[in-house]
């Protein structure tokens, strides 16, 4: 036990350095972060002088988006971990080795979780500046959202994982995570527009379509990370404490199902390309 | 793998194409149906919705008077707002039977329609109004009517009263003339003709009479439904009834009318919402009495067709209040004492807003002008530092102040918005120290 702690432990502290001595890892901060500024500068300009705005958290949107950038990268990231590592022949060289795929996946998860945790903190400092500057505050919404941003990472590291446990090459990783993210994305504009439908007006094979996509939409919410990111920075703007801890519940649970499964897959998948 | 994966993005993509074409290409249909019309009370107010077939359920606070009127009618669904439309002006037929309460099962009340009134002390559109039923209702009504009478002849006396002031009035600048035109020189002792005082109008407002079932329940879950004459049961008319009840009761809310735009007034409900302003504003805020209830609940009693979350509360103001005086402060130091005041607002052809807000004076009143809007008016000037600021209502009795009643208005540092472009350089600042230290760390 204490070994295959060890060797985790040695796994993760390769990857996470790697991480933080690339470029990669703060050009994503400061585009996340500049998307943020450009929002918030539209946002200050279109107070009007002599004009008011009524809002409890006037940062959420600017840090829903910074998640959101945040996210995609380490979802990419995720997602094209372990396939990269089956491409190149090192997770073959490291499986020769003391290494388990539960040991591999979870330096995968801790570092990439590490990461997150890091985007996190520079979201502190750069929304602390932003409120010294403009007066927009530093609410303590804003440190509950930036808390339940912790587990959102998870639940986006464990999907990417997922999907980069069953794809051999980086190419495959890439275009499994867009195909499912548009897939997700495609069912949900075709749910609402046939919601736009007068129900009585739906030809058969429609309003079935309708009836489908209605459960299918349903278990995306429970799939898809992004839906348990917008959910989980719902409950922060509700104040709604209950529903705080059941969306990190919910995260946590989803988090140990995905990284269950991707172990479970990768054992069955091997390590060959 | 790649090849599945594009056939399905082609057939996702062909779907969505097509479930919009079809959707742009509906015309709305008009079926007859039977309808609900709701008169629901709203905290403070009622509501005037309907309740058609695809809304099973109808909600109302509970022990309050709500009216229920069964009708046939024409609807449509219009696209545009995804909600279904009635065409009373098309078809109005009025239901005839009795309504039958159920609760688990079991009939536990069974109503006749009766007569009744909205009574809006006010004058229409103001923010109370109450249900007058059966002979209260007719002496509410006829007592408005009564009012209204009284006003016309009021006003036709008026009139003519205005028609001989003018012809008096007319004369007495044709006399002066005449005189100096004559060489007098002295002062004119003829009487200046006074000009009438318009009469009174009506304030309160009370509707026709109108028949429909008067609902009063506590708090639970009921079925009602419709009984012909005939005995048996309207189709369409059972619906499921919700009645619910205000979690908080007695909270302090604030509407907020912006002198920059007075038609579009803001709400700030909760002690944590914060206002946001630049500093160069005239505020005129309202204190109100406000009742906290479930958002789904509240907002598909206003309109069955509305659409809310469960696990969301929302405020709901009540009743104004009158008797407290408006502090803006800055931390335990009062900036401003403010009283409540009438004010009026004045069209202006031509000016930037195509208004102005004025104090309501002996001069307006004089001229027949009513006050537009009451307020507590918050001058923020534009040389205040950039800080937080505290707006609260204390009692104008004994100068308590009244609980959960502070906001913080926040003055915003426009003028720095620029810096926003350089706080994320930052990240990459941290970047070039972590890479190069480690770099001279591989050197050395």
């Amino acid at each position: 036990m204490a070994r295959s702690r060890k060797i985790t432990k040695i796994l993760f502290k390769r990857e996470l350095l790697y991480s933080l001595y690339s470029w990669g890892y703060y050009g994503v901060l400061f585009v996340s972060f500049f998307a943020s500024s450009f929002i918030l500068k539209n946002f200050l300009d279109g107070i009007r002088e002599d004009d008011i705005l009524v809002s409890a958290f006037p940062l959420n949107y600017p840090l829903y988006i910074t998640i959101i950038i945040i996210s995609l990268y380490l979802v990419l990231v995720s997602a094209i971990s372990i396939s990269r590592e089956r491409e190149q022949g090192t997770l073959e060289v490291l499986f020769y080795g003391p290494v388990a795929s539960k040991n591999f996946l979870m330096a995968k998860y801790w570092k990439d979780l590490f990461l997150g945790i890091i985007s996190l903190g520079f979201t502190a400092v750069y929304f602390y500046l932003v409120s010294t500057f403009t007066n927009l505050g530093f609410t303590p919404g804003l440190i509950r959202a930036l808390i339940m941003g912790i587990f959102l990472i998870s639940c986006v590291v464990s999907f990417g994982l997922f999907i980069s446990s069953f794809t051999g090459r980086v190419r495959s990783s890439i275009i499994a995570l867009i195909a499912l993210l548009g897939a997700f994305l495609a069912i949900q504009f075709s749910y609402s527009t046939l919601l736009g439908i007068e129900k009585e007006s739906l030809s058969v094979p429609l309003f079935y379509l309708r009836q489908t996509l209605h459960i299918v939409f349903q278990g995306i919410n429970w799939v898809s990370p992004f839906a348990f990111l917008s959910r989980g920075l719902d409950s922060v703007v509700l104040e709604s404490w209950p529903l705080f801890f059941t969306n990190i519940l919910y995260c946590v649970i989803y988090s140990v199902i995905f990284l269950s499964l991707s172990i479970f897959i990768m054992n069955r998948r091997g390590v060959k390309a | 793998m790649k090849k599945n994966f594009s056939l399905m993005f082609i057939l996702l993509l062909t779907s969505f194409l097509g479930i919009t074409a079809i959707a742009s290409a509906e015309a709305p249909v008009m079926r007859e149906q039977f309808v609900y019309s709701l008169t629901s009370f709203n905290g403070s107010s009622y509501s005037k919705s309907f309740c058609p077939s695809t809304e099973d359920t109808i909600y109302f606070i509970d022990d309050e008077q709500n009216i229920i009127s069964p009708r046939k009618t024409i609807v449509y669904y219009w696209p545009i707002t995804q909600r279904y439309m009635a065409g009373f002006s098309t078809l109005n037929e009025e239901m005839v039977g009795k309504l039958e309460i159920l609760q688990g099962g079991k009939v536990i009340n069974t109503l006749d329609k009766q007569t009744y009134t909205l009574y809006y002390p006010k004058g229409y559109g103001s923010e109370k109004a109450m249900v007058y039923t059966d002979a209260a209702a007719k002496e509410y009504f006829d007592k408005y009517k009564a009012a209204v009478d009284e006003l016309n002849a009021k006003l036709r006396e008026y009139y003519e009263n205005m028609a001989r002031y003018r012809e008096l009035f007319n004369r007495f600048l044709e006399e002066v003339k005449r005189r100096r035109e004559a060489g007098d020189t002295g002062p004119i002792d003829i009487p200046i003709p006074q000009e009438p005082k318009p009469p009174e109008f009506v304030e309160f407002y009370a509707t026709e009479l109108t028949d429909g079932f008067v609902l009063k329940l506590p708090v639970g879950t009921y079925e009602i439904r419709i009984r012909a004459e005939d005995g048996t049961l309207v189709e369409g008319s059972e619906k499921k009834v919700v009645v619910f009840a205000s979690r908080r009761r007695g909270g302090i809310g604030y509407e907020i009318i912006p002198g920059n735009r007075w038609t579009k007034r803001e709400n700030c409900d909760e002690p944590s919402w914060i206002i946001h302003a630049i500093g160069k504003n005239e505020l005129y805020f309202n204190p109100f009495q406000q009742d906290e209830f479930n958002e789904l609940y509240y907002n598909k009693l206003v309109d069955p067709q509305n659409i809310g979350r469960l696990e969301r509360w929302k405020w709901v103001h009540v009743d104004p209040i009158d008797k407290v005086n408006l502090l803006l402060g800055y931390g335990q130091q009062i900036l401003q004492s403010i009283k409540k005041e009438p004010y009026f607002v004045k069209q202006i052809p031509g000016a930037e807003l195509g208004y102005e807000i004025m104090k309501y004076d002996d001069d307006l009143k004089q001229k027949g002008y009513q006050p537009t809007f009451e307020s507590y008016k918050v001058i923020l000037d534009e040389n205040l530092p950039k800080r937080d600021y505290t707006v609260s209502s204390v009692n104008a009795d004994n100068g308590q102040p009244v609980h959960q009643s502070e906001r913080i208005i926040r003055l915003l540092k426009k003028e720095n918005a620029s810096y926003l472009y350089a706080i994320p350089f930052f990240p990459l600042i941290v970047g070039v120290f972590v890479i190069l230290s480690r770099r001279n760390r591989v050197e050395k």
